[in-house]
């Protein structure tokens, strides 16, 4: 067995032991234990605050803190528990007020882009290294502007001397070539964005000349390389994007639980 | 025979002089003094005569007191030969890093590692000018050549505190180290005034060597002496001899050493021509012939391959401390009715220097000391089936294991010298760079590698210092500013003593230093008073002063970035399954 | 050859250095200035070099040497010192991470004003941090009107003393709470009794903290069941697993019923209503561990095998399916619903009178051929004086019926008396048969009814009644007692079973006899008060924990 198939094994086992263990305590101590909310509430903020910790562990990678691999599977298995001892903090029932509405809102948002994310982070290396052209993605701009100026210098420079190429060049793959494009397309693994470009160079070819040809056959070449770039550039950035969720809501839920900590003890008695 | 062209041949390897100011009068000089008046010049043959070899081969160096002529540790290309002045070898105790030009190997204390905490705010490769003071007992000074030498400064106190001896005109140094590729095993310096020293370059000493007996017996001798009977004794396939039979053995081994002593540099033009190819490298044993003994390889790298269509295909490499040849050996003394050839073409990949068991000295005194377990098994008969047999052994045959692909990707990168090399499975690294601002925050803001590299399917070996078992950069780094750690082996540089030559740089056939220009805490370019700009050799350092090992490592997410010793392909393996 | 693409060229000579916030703007051309961008994204791009300023001996001036990377340039530095080569400014770009820092900066910036604003206005707040709406009770004006009256916060200060206080109030009050927010073990260690902040607003109302039994070994909060915020209406009802947290824990249990032992078993009666059937107390008390409706034990009057100790005599069997019950008037039919009519809020039934229920057709008409005459009921002595004015009363009969003149009244009393006289022997005979008969040893006489449809039959008080013959052979009736209540110790609200006939659970049809206790088992209920049976099988759905407060001791 393989070491990740071993640790998916002993991650999805231990997860569901300590699930089912926390449910198991839940039946017992649901309606007997006083402040039994308070428990399970100081449960589910320690899981979180753990979870969120992981982001202060990669800022100081210099301490040794333990691998951040370990923390990463920590932080996978974790917080796929914390729903366990939400669903019970909540007592299985949507939140009928506004703050409390919101921070269970803020607790769905931040735990489905988590899983969001495992998916992408899973998913999308694969297809990268399948594909290739691995480029690192703060160089993609000025790779892009080379291959531009590539297809520029055949196109329109003063060697090709080919009006219709000039002219295609102008009115179709200068838009290709400009910046970043088809990104939901190249997400969802379509092939359609470099078949259209290719299958518009192919249907120019009848109208050049074998040196045309020539030159044809390097922009097509060109267009090859923009597109890896292009998937590259799509799924590299969807690999970032969704921490534009997960990261800015963890800071508001770890701010609205601290303002619910307070609330709950400035209010306290009742809540059970 | 068709008549002879007057044409002088010039050899290739003499394009370059190695010091281009020798003179006739100097080479007239050498050829009257011993070891050179001895030698008789008509046994070297046209192309490479005595005369040339000392001209080209050769540079006479005058050192000045307390400077440091070999450094304990590094790695030197050419051996030396006093000519005149007195110079003084440092037995005990070793002198301290510091007195090298090199830093102290030492783990940051607790208020240097949370003095990282801000030292992201630092501008990129900056320097305060304290960190860049010399040490007060080590100065650096160019002579007239522009040539960089490290001194002792206060030579009375290294005299007292250190037990040394004394060399004299005739003695001859180095020559092991330069010729088995092996580091210095002690600092030398002059001790007189003015030293003049012959410095041979080890293709000169090579030359010397086959030409001259009475010279190859001397340093056979000194070889077998100092170095042969103590690494004999380590190696398992002896261990049971007495010590007569060692000496025996050890009197008896042959020495080689093929291909090029700067292979990298030769390598990196190669592969940039992209003509890296299996069959152009040297061959020490070939396929179908009699197993004349067992190969033990002492330094460097060879390919073990086998003949697959009209190419060659690589089984494995192997490296230092492994041997080649003992299955047939072993099979043929054991079945002398039913002998077999060697099954296997073992090529030398750079440089490499081995040692050659004889087979009757295999049969005479080894093998019968073996017990039969250590035996290795018996070869199988059946000739196209030797990688079902191979498979059983997981040290011969990893090609199943790793995959081809990968196996030829590694060897033509020659990526099995990184006992360090960082390792990328692709299928798993999400591109976050954590690795890279990990190294960063560990190094006062600045990434030493770069995240990115030659790639094969799902593996990419970074641009990342990988710790070579054979570390060409250290070759010529004229201050030891680079240098290997004494603990843990690391190769790193201390940057106060870089003076940004280039040299490792060069010769790096990977891509893993980057030179960069330095600036003050200001952010402001430091300028040298030659007003160019100040660049240092940057790489990494393996985080050797860094609690809980190499920060990448520890810093990826997802566990798709290791440092891995590349020689074990095993591991290799293992890790691609995991 | 894989089918791989290709790695693309690009310049691998620098570090790249994502640790770096800002990015040169013009690295997208590939053409990044040296310098790089400051650590806030200022440009840093001055000259391609700085120039030094060489002094050699005699010169008064120096010379401006430059120190550009790569070699000096052919024009050299200006005359000031300046370089020759000023290099284009950018605008520096943030890095992607560096985006998402300044877009974390603002989502928390937006979250705490937020917070600050909608925590920071009274009324505001108050609707924003509500979990729930309020239970009915809690949100009437009743309830704000005694909240006033306690001269406290109408809104949310009437329970929470917090309510009234603005964010920083909060703060302080959530640190002076007990237990105190880090104060976790003692969270843990709580006892179920202790009554917190929330309990002693709920008994500033809710006066005295009052039991179901007093042998109650573990006591409990008010909060501890009770949950407010979850919606209008009544307050949220507990559980069976509050129940179950004495209930069902033996210990607790067995302490509970030894503490029993030591009070006089009068305390345990459940006095609800006026006439409630007692049953005995079990010796070990009502201290069973129970986990299911299931389990409960069968009721005690079937368990003890009861019989009503009314003294009446009744036969149900007969009045409901006796054939020879006549047609009451309008032709319909005796029924339960007859003599059972539920009260107002149809939770049980009125009491049974015999003037609504018995009456019309028991009408007390002693003399058969007088149908206007009957006894009074209620009261033996009423009778008696009745019997003893029987002139008097035709003579009343006469008038009610409309004979205005008084021979004419006593003429009728006369002749009434007269013909009563030849059925009886004496005053006394009369008066012991109108008391002391039965309708089997009775006179065998039809009487006429009043309407020509149905037939009264009058065959003495003893016909239903317990009558004995007391001192100077007065007759007494035993005063009937019939119990409104069979099982005090749980409600039973009979308007939700209307879908249910009576006689699937009451077998009044085989019941002759009055000491049957015709109620429903346990196990009847249990048929659909189960899981299988989908109907609520909670505690709760039949008992109350708390005594009504007319109930209390």
């Amino acid at each position: 067995m393989t070491r990740f198939r071993r640790q998916l094994l002993i991650g999805s086992f231990l997860l569901s032991l300590v699930s089912v263990l926390a449910v198991m305590v839940h039946w017992r101590f649901n309606r007997t234990l006083p402040n039994y909310a308070y428990l399970t509430g100081w449960v589910l903020f320690a899981a979180m605050t753990l979870l969120a910790v992981y982001n202060a562990r990669k800022k100081i990678p210099f301490l040794p803190l333990g691998s951040s691999e370990a923390w990463m599977q920590i932080h996978v298995y974790a917080g796929f528990f914390t729903v366990v001892p939400f669903l019970i903090h909540l007592n299985f029932h949507v939140p009928a007020g506004w703050f409390e509405g919101t921070l269970a809102w803020l607790y769905v948002l931040v735990t489905a882009s988590g899983i969001a994310g495992l998916i992408l982070s899973r998913v999308l290396p694969r297809r990268l290294s399948t594909r290739g052209g691995e480029v690192i993605y703060e160089k993609i701009p000025a790779i892009r502007h080379d291959l531009r100026l590539q297809a520029e210098a055949l196109a329109l420079g003063a060697e090709t001397k080919s009006p219709v190429i000039a002219e295609f060049y102008a009115r179709q793959l200068s838009v290709f070539f400009a910046g970043p494009k088809n990104f939901w397309r190249h997400l969802l693994e379509s092939r359609q964005p470099l078949n259209a470009v290719i299958v518009e160079l192919e249907e120019l070819r009848r109208y050049l000349n074998d040196q045309e040809r020539a030159v044809l056959e390097k922009l097509a070449q060109l267009a090859r390389r923009k597109d890896g770039l292009d998937y590259h550039h799509a799924l590299q950035t969807a690999l970032k994007l969704w921490l534009f969720i997960h990261v800015p809501l963890t800071y508001s839920l770890m701010i609205f639980s601290l303002v619910h900590i307070v609330l709950v003890y400035a209010f306290s008695g009742g809540a059970r | 025979m068709p008549p002879t062209p007057p044409i002088v041949e010039r050899p290739q390897r003499w394009d370059a002089a190695f010091d281009p100011a020798m003179t006739d009068a100097d080479v007239d000089r050498l050829l009257s003094i011993p070891p050179f008046s001895k030698m008789s010049p008509e046994k070297f043959p046209s192309r490479t005569p005595l005369r040339e070899i000392l001209r080209h081969d050769a540079s006479i160096r005058r050192y000045r007191k307390g400077e440091i002529i070999v450094r304990q540790g590094d790695y030197g290309t050419s051996a030396f030969l006093i000519l005149s002045g007195a110079t003084r070898v440092v037995l005990k105790p070793d002198l301290p890093p510091s007195l090298l030009g090199r830093q102290a190997p030492v783990k940051k204390g607790i208020f240097r590692t949370l003095a990282q905490f801000w030292s992201d705010r630092r501008p990129p490769e900056s320097f305060r000018r304290a960190q860049l003071r010399q040490d007060a007992n080590v100065g650096a000074r160019q002579n007239e050549n522009e040539e960089v030498r490290v001194f002792l400064q206060d030579l009375p106190r290294v005299l007292d505190k250190h037990r040394t001896e004394e060399m004299t005109a005739g003695d001859v140094f180095g020559e092991i180290a330069a010729l088995s590729r092996m580091p210095r095993t002690s600092t030398i310096f002059a001790a007189s005034d003015t030293a003049d020293l012959l410095e041979i370059r080890w293709q000169g000493l090579r030359d010397l060597m086959r030409f001259d007996n009475q010279l190859r017996q001397h340093i056979d001798q000194i070889y077998r002496a100092r170095a042969l009977a103590s690494y004999l004794r380590a190696t398992p396939m002896f261990r049971h001899l007495t010590k007569e039979q060692l000496d025996q053995v050890a009197a008896q081994i042959e020495f080689a050493t093929y291909g090029d002593y700067d292979w990298s540099g030769e390598y990196k033009r190669l592969a940039q021509a992209g003509s890296v190819r299996p069959e152009k490298e040297p061959v020490i044993v070939q396929e179908g012939d009699y197993p004349n003994g067992v190969v033990l390889l002492r330094a460097g790298f060879a390919r073990v391959s086998r003949k697959f269509g009209s190419g060659e295909r690589t089984l494995n490499y192997i490296g230092a401390g492994q041997f080649f040849g003992l299955d047939e050996i072993a099979h043929n003394w054991r079945h002398p009715q039913q002998p077999v050839n060697v099954r296997y073409s073992l090529r030398a990949i750079g440089y490499t220097h081995l040692l050659i068991v004889p087979t009757r000295v295999m049969e005479q005194l080894v093998l019968p000391t073996l017990t039969a377990k250590e035996l290795p098994p018996p070869v199988s008969l059946a000739a196209d089936e030797p990688d079902v047999r191979a498979a059983e052994r997981p040290n011969e045959n990893v090609r199943d294991q790793v995959g081809g692909d990968v196996l030829e990707f590694l060897t033509e990168n020659r990526f099995f010298n990184g006992t360090a090399a960082m390792v990328i499975d692709l299928d798993r690294c999400t591109r976050c760079d954590d690795c890279v601002r990990a190294c960063a925050s560990t190094h006062d803001n600045n990434p030493r590698f770069l995240r990115h590299g030659p790639s094969s399917g799902r593996l990419m070996i970074a641009n990342a210092c990988m710790h070579c078992a054979d570390p060409v950069c250290m070759i010529g780094c004229p201050t030891g500013a680079i240098h290997r750690e004494s603990f843990a082996g690391q190769v790193v540089i201390n940057p106060v003593t870089c003076i940004g030559c280039k040299a490792c740089y060069n010769h790096c056939p990977y891509d893993a230093i980057r030179m960069v220009d330095i600036r003050d805490e200001t952010g402001e370019f430091m300028v040298g008073e030659d007003l160019k700009p100040i660049s240092k050799a940057t790489k990494c350092d393996l985080c050797v002063e860094n609690h809980g090992g190499p920060a990448c490592e520890r810093a990826c997410p997802h566990g798709a970035l290791t440092r891995m010793n590349l020689n074990d392909l095993e591991t290799l393996a293992q890790w691609m399954k995991r | 050859m894989s089918e791989q693409l290709p790695a693309p060229d690009f310049d691998s000579q620098n570090y790249e250095r994502p640790n770096q916030k800002w990015i040169c703007g013009h690295a997208a051309e590939g053409k990044p200035c040296r310098p790089g961008p400051s650590a806030r994204g200022r440009c840093q791009a001055t000259f391609e070099c700085a120039p030094v300023l060489e002094k050699k001996e005699g010169e008064p001036k120096g010379r401006w040497r430059c120190t550009r990377p790569g070699g000096a340039c052919e024009t050299g530095p200006l005359p000031d010192g300046t370089c020759c080569r000023p290099i284009p400014k950018c605008s520096p770009l943030p890095t992607l991470r560096t985006r998402r820092g300044q877009f974390t900066l603002a989502v928390v910036t937006a979250t705490v004003a937020a917070l600050l604003i909608l925590l920071g206005s009274p009324p505001l707040r108050t609707k924003f941090i509500n979990p729930g709406e309020l239970s009915t009770p809690h949100s009437s004006d009743a309830f704000a009107k005694r909240a006033r009256s306690n001269q406290v916060d109408q809104t949310c200060g009437a329970c929470h003393k917090a309510g009234a206080l603005g964010p920083s109030g909060m703060t302080a009050a959530a640190f002076h709470a007990s237990p105190g927010p880090l104060e976790i073990i003692k969270l843990a260690q709580a006892r179920t009794a202790e009554m917190t902040a929330i309990d002693e607003s709920c008994q500033r109302c809710h006066t005295g903290h009052v039991f179901h039994q007093p042998n109650v070994v573990r006591d409990i909060s008010c909060s501890f069941c009770h949950a407010e915020h979850n919606g209008a209406g009544p307050i949220a009802a507990t559980t069976d697993a509050h129940c179950g947290f004495c209930h069902g824990e033996a210990d607790v249990m067995a302490a509970a019923s030894l503490k029993g032992t030591t009070f006089p078993p009068d305390v345990f009666h459940v006095a609800r209503g006026q006439n409630v059937f007692q049953a005995a107390r079990p010796p070990g008390g009502f201290t069973n561990i129970l986990a299911r409706f299931a389990e409960h034990p069968e009721f005690r009057v079937h368990a003890d095998k009861l019989r009503d100790s009314n003294t009446l005599k009744f036969n149900h069997a007969l009045h409901v399916a006796g054939e020879t019950i006549p047609k009451l008037p309008g032709g319909r039919g005796l029924d339960c619903a007859f003599c059972h009519q539920p009260e107002a809020a149809g939770v049980y039934f009125q009491r049974i009178r015999f003037e609504n229920h018995c009456q019309v057709c028991h009408s007390l008409q002693f003399d058969p051929e007088t149908p206007g005459l009957t006894l009074p009921h209620g009261n033996p002595e009423f009778v008696s004086a009745f019997l003893h004015s029987l002139p008097r009363q035709y003579a009343d009969l006469a008038a009610r019926s409309g004979m205005t003149r008084t021979e004419e009244q006593q003429r009728f009393a006369r002749e009434k008396l007269e013909r009563l006289q030849a059925r009886v022997t004496t005053g006394e005979d009369l008066e012991r048969r109108v008391f002391f008969s039965t309708a089997t040893d009775g006179p065998e006489t039809r009487l006429g009814s009043v309407s020509g449809g149905t037939h009264s039959l009058y065959p003495g008080c003893a016909y239903c009644h317990e009558v004995k013959s007391g001192a100077q052979h007065k007759a007494e009736i035993t005063r009937p007692i019939l119990f409104e209540r069979w099982l005090p110790r749980g409600e039973f609200t009979h308007a939700k079973h209307s879908g249910v006939a009576c006689a699937q659970c009451h077998p009044a049809a085989t019941s002759k006899d009055t000491g049957d206790i015709i109620l429903p088992t346990q196990r009847s209920c249990v048929s659909c008060h189960s899981a299988s049976g989908g109907v609520s099988d909670s505690c709760a759905t039949c008992h109350t924990y708390h005594k009504s407060p007319s109930a209390r001791r």
